[in-house]
């Protein structure tokens, strides 16, 4: 919000300059900036446009910050004349509080005196006559809206209601507004002829021919104009103010300044205003609780010093408490008085003390924990981390094996920013296949990986949850995954687990080549597959929550083998489509006393090994726990392994 | 007969004299070779001996051949470094062999700086939904409905609107994208007695056009402490720590007053940045200077309503909160130009850090 330092300095004489003026604002009011050419830009904070949206309320700052006197704009106020009083009625005294008005007559219109005008356009507002210029003018001043109507286009009395369904209303600058039972207006015996606290309309506009102006400082509800501008489509300097609710005692104010101001710049004959203020604003009164100010700001105020303090920002002490002015809606309890006593002593001049609290152990909830872990395991796996935005489009909903991840369907989004981020990412995979796709123009291969939630839409609300994605280019992509998930769940504990077939079709995976991950009681904790459309690309997802539930940090210490292992090669020879994980498990299992370990040493396929046929070598590790095994003990078992895989598998030995 | 201290003198000046790996190694064959060599040979013929020289001549030729083979491998080590001395074998100025090497997100790292740096001053970490509830967004943080204030947050809604939660007070209540981390304060409190310090680091959202210094999501650490008489020089105290600990001894602070409708009084802390020290990301000011303050976070004392709505009686508490953008951060200390490079996912931008 603009402010002419002029002014400001006008109402609160003192030996500073507009820099320094700004600077201390900053510090102690709000955050401000010099401009240059008389101009300070000052932004005023939501909760204080009743009493500082005004030049009056920055000077009254300014007067507290510098120590100097504050002059009353009102001092002279202008002699009224009686008899001619407008009719107004309000339908609603809740939607609006207080309403003044006064009839202005023999007014000459006309451009404003150079001063006015220098000063709007300080404060960023165009001239346009000297009756509306002095709307504004105490608008900036004093901080109450105000409206001047053309008294002879005026109908009868005015009607302050809500406006009636499929009433219209054509504003002073052209724009025309279908208005409805949720708007206040204020009308004559035609209709509405402005929008209550927000713009007055063309048929009363006060133009070089008028003569006669009522003119009206009203006071409004702030939440009605707040909603009233949002459906219109229509902000003003007036309804931005009055939605951040105005005290009711701001309405006399201006009005007084604007009657004074219009005799003195158009000449005007002015009349007593009518004041219809049925319900006052009640005082409030608050008790200076040095005790409980000090112990909140950590600091020994002494009571003479807030007691000044106080009475230049206007309160007034009555039996031993402070009666908070009445522009002052932003004071309601004692930390507000607290914040008075804090920010005008400097915050930065106050105390800095280290707490003296109780020692507990600080801990990180569980999942925290979790997450570090998970990304100390892949960063040290050769993975590098992505963040991804938590919106995708609707073609990227529901491309992941949905029951994997066991969301329903994806959260939409009232008001997305774009198409391309209209819902809630449903699944890490989108934002994964997509970054392994841009990375492929600089490198080709990539491993990458990103933790973060991703939701649902159910009956019962949206679900969340916390997941593990990750995606890799490079040769061997879904062994490596699957390596990687044994290597990360071993780390974390989780040893009862096992990757079957995912048996479900979605259009990220390949369907022969995906996998489930799931516990040994069938919980499914996540899923693996190559990608569609990318070459040797694979991705994962677990859900970190299940997992969670799972891992077991429990460890015990294991002997370490006494006796010497014997390592034995299967050398087999099997059709193409035989899968290597049921030798495996068969090998695994066998004779649990002596077979300690199997592993797939060589995979071998070549055309000169005949029509649809591999090569497999399995190494096995035998060794017994109460023995050195022999060569005749381990030879036996692998006469027996050779015939039995032999069999099973229609395997020819090699 | 068999002259083993012969044998020894012959083998040993000769491996002295062995110029290469390779003579060495034909010097082996000839002594120790398995087939033909001259000591295996002796050993081999053992056997055929009287019992009592079996006794006197195997210990003998046993120690003998541990003897050569020491002698051997430590020529052969001497070989060995010499002759990398000499630029033969591996060349050393060949590039390393590439490991691979994965790297957290420039985000996470600072997170775990933030998290770090307050669990030494004994603050706990939590999390919160980022799907909140009208009621834990604006209501209960004292962020009255249809207050241009609430236009200080806009916000993201959910369009299955209305639905009905069970952690709903409020009947057919409305859902959005979380705002801020500061729901997670009254969530903290309706489950925890004071005195606590917690942090809360995550994910939130704001409706608003993207630039370099704005994005739809970003991310921020939040910060409460309660306690009987946790006070506004606490606060003080334990921002000054974080930041010293965050950026520097001699990093410069200062505190300017602020309105956040949860806190009061209100602040926002500014810190001094100097170009070449500490960066300052390009886009936030649209006329770039060399040094100035540069806003940081926002905090205040916890707002009695706020105790209020986690059923706590302000009478008996104080406290204060704080909240703070990973992402501005970020970008100060690493001088990143732009907020959407966070997200890219490009992997030269994520390895650099």
């Amino acid at each position: 919000m603009k402010f002419s330092f002029n002014l400001i300095k006008k109402l609160a004489p003192g030996k500073y300059d507009a820099q320094t003026l700004a600077e201390e604002l900053n510090l102690k009011s709000f955050e401000t900036a010099y401009l240059g050419n008389d101009v300070l830009d000052v932004s005023v904070s939501p909760n204080r446009f009743s009493d500082a949206a005004s030049h009056l309320g920055i000077a009254r700052e300014a007067s507290v910050i510098f120590d100097d006197k504050l002059a009353d704009p009102l001092a002279k106020t202008p002699k009224l004349e009686t008899g001619k009083i407008p009719q107004v009625k309000i339908q609603d005294s809740k939607l609006c509080p207080r309403y003044l008005a006064a009839y202005a007559e023999k007014i000459k219109v006309g451009p404003s005196p150079k001063w006015l005008k220098e000063f709007l356009d300080t404060c960023g507002i165009r001239s346009i006559n000297n009756v509306v210029d002095v709307m504004n003018y105490v608008m900036l001043e004093v901080g109450q809206p105000l409206h001047a109507f053309d008294a002879d286009k005026l109908n009868g009395g005015l009607q302050v209601r809500k406006a009636k369904k499929g009433e219209k209303i054509e504003t002073i600058d052209n724009q025309k507004f279908n208005l409805d039972s949720d708007i206040l207006v204020i009308a004559d015996g035609k209709g509405p002829q402005a929008i209550a606290g927000i713009k007055g309309g063309k048929l009363a506009e006060v133009s070089g021919q008028t003569k006669r102006i009522l003119v009206e400082a009203a006071n409004f509800n702030g939440a009605n104009i707040y909603q009233s501008s949002k459906k219109l489509g229509l902000r003003t300097d007036a309804s931005t103010r009055f939605m951040h609710d105005l005290s009711p005692a701001l309405a006399a104010l201006g009005m007084n300044r604007a009657l004074a101001l219009l005799k003195e710049t158009a000449g005007a004959k002015i009349y007593n205003p009518l004041d219809i203020y049925p319900k006052k604003q009640s005082k409030k009164m608050l008790k200076l609780d040095m005790d409980k100010i000090n112990r909140l700001v950590g600091f020994n105020f002494k009571e003479k010093d807030l007691e000044k303090l106080f009475a230049k920002l206007g309160f007034i002490k009555e039996k031993g408490l402070l009666a908070v002015p009445a522009f002052r809606n932003d004071i309601e309890n004692l930390e507000d008085l607290a914040e008075e006593a804090a920010r005008f002593a400097d915050y930065n001049k106050l105390p800095a003390r280290a707490p003296a609290v109780a020692l507990m152990a600080a801990e990180e909830e569980e999942q925290v924990l979790l997450k570090d872990k998970i990304r100390d395991f892949l960063k040290g796996a050769g993975f590098s981390e992505v963040y991804n935005y938590s919106f995708i489009s609707g073609s990227a909903a529901g491309i992941a094996p949905k029951s994997a991840l066991s969301l329903e369907k994806a959260a939409e989004l009232a008001n997305p920013i774009s198409g391309q981020f209209a819902y809630l990412r449903d699944s890490l995979a989108p934002g994964l296949r997509r970054n392994l796709e841009d990375n492929l123009r600089f490198s080709d291969s990539a491993r990458i990986f990103e933790i973060g939630k991703i939701f649902g839409s159910a009956k019962n609300g949206i679900q969340e949850k916390l997941i593990l994605g990750a995606g890799i280019i490079g040769p061997d992509s879904l062994l490596e995954l699957k390596g990687l998930i044994d290597g990360m769940l071993n780390q974390l504990g989780l040893a009862d687990y096992s990757m079957p077939d995912l048996n479900l079709t979605s259009k990220l995976l390949n369907p022969q080549e995906s996998l489930r991950i799931e516990t040994d009681e069938h919980q499914v904790l996540g899923y693996l597959g190559t990608l569609r459309g990318i070459k040797n690309g694979a991705i994962l997802e677990i859900d970190l929550e299940k997992l969670l539930k799972e891992v077991d940090e429990e460890r015990e210490f294991e002997p370490l083998p006494k006796y010497p292992a014997i390592i034995r090669d299967l050398s087999i020879l099997v059709g193409s489509s035989a899968r290597v994980g049921q030798i495996l498990n068969l090998l695994s299992g066998f004779n649990p006393k002596i077979v300690e370990d199997v592993d797939l040493a060589d995979l071998y396929e070549d055309p000169k090994l005949g029509e649809n046929k591999k090569s497999l070598t399995f190494r096995i590790i035998f060794r017994a726990d109460d023995h050195t095994l022999t060569d005749q003990e381990v030879d036996r078992e692998m006469a027996i392994i050779n015939q039995v895989v032999a069999d099973k598998f229609n395997a020819e030995l090699r | 007969m068999i002259n083993l201290e012969q044998l020894k003198k012959q083998a040993l000046s000769a491996v002295k004299s062995a110029k290469d790996a390779k003579a060495l190694e034909s010097l082996r064959v000839r002594f120790l070779g398995r087939e033909k060599g001259e000591l295996t040979k002796i050993l081999r013929s053992l056997g055929t001996l009287p019992l009592e020289d079996k006794r006197k001549l195997g210990p003998q030729a046993n120690a003998l051949r541990q003897e050569l083979e020491t002698a051997f491998n430590k020529k052969l080590e001497e070989l060995k470094v010499n002759s990398q001395k000499s630029g033969v074998g591996v060349d050393i100025t060949m590039p390393g062999k590439k490991v691979s090497v994965g790297h957290l997100h420039i985000l996470t790292q600072v997170e775990k700086q933030v998290r770090d740096i307050f669990k030494a001053l004994n603050f706990s970490v939590v999390e919160g939904p980022e799907v909140e509830t009208e009621y834990y967004n604006f209501d209960a943080l004292n962020i009255p409905k249809d207050h241009p204030a609430r236009d200080m947050w806009d916000t993201f809604w959910i369009l299955q609107n209305r639905i009905k939660n069970q952690e709903s007070r409020i009947k057919n209540e409305k859902m959005l994208l979380r705002t801020h981390t500061s729901p997670v304060q009254v969530r903290y409190m309706e489950n925890h007695q004071p005195p606590f310090q917690i942090i809360v680091p995550g994910r939130v959202f704001r409706f608003e056009a993207t630039d370099a210094s704005h994005e739809i999501n970003f991310h921020q650490v939040e910060g409460l402490m309660v306690g009987k008489d946790v006070n506004l020089a606490n606060f003080k105290f334990v921002m000054r720590e974080f930041f010293r600990r965050l950026f520097g001894e001699d990093i410069k602070l200062r505190y300017r007053p602020s309105y956040f409708p949860f806190v009061e009084p209100g602040l926002e802390i500014d810190i001094w940045y100097e170009r070449g020290k500490l960066r300052r990301p390009e886009g936030s000011e649209s006329r770039p200077k060399a040094s100035g303050w540069l806003e940081i976070m926002g905090a205040g004392m916890v707002h009695p309503h706020v105790f209020e709505a986690a059923r706590y009686n302000p009478r008996d508490l104080q406290g204060f909160a704080f909240g703070l953008g990973l992402e501005r951060i970020a970008m100060i200390k690493y001088n990143i130009p732009d907020i959407r490079m966070f997200y890219s996912g490009d992997l030269r931008f994520i390895k650099q850090f």
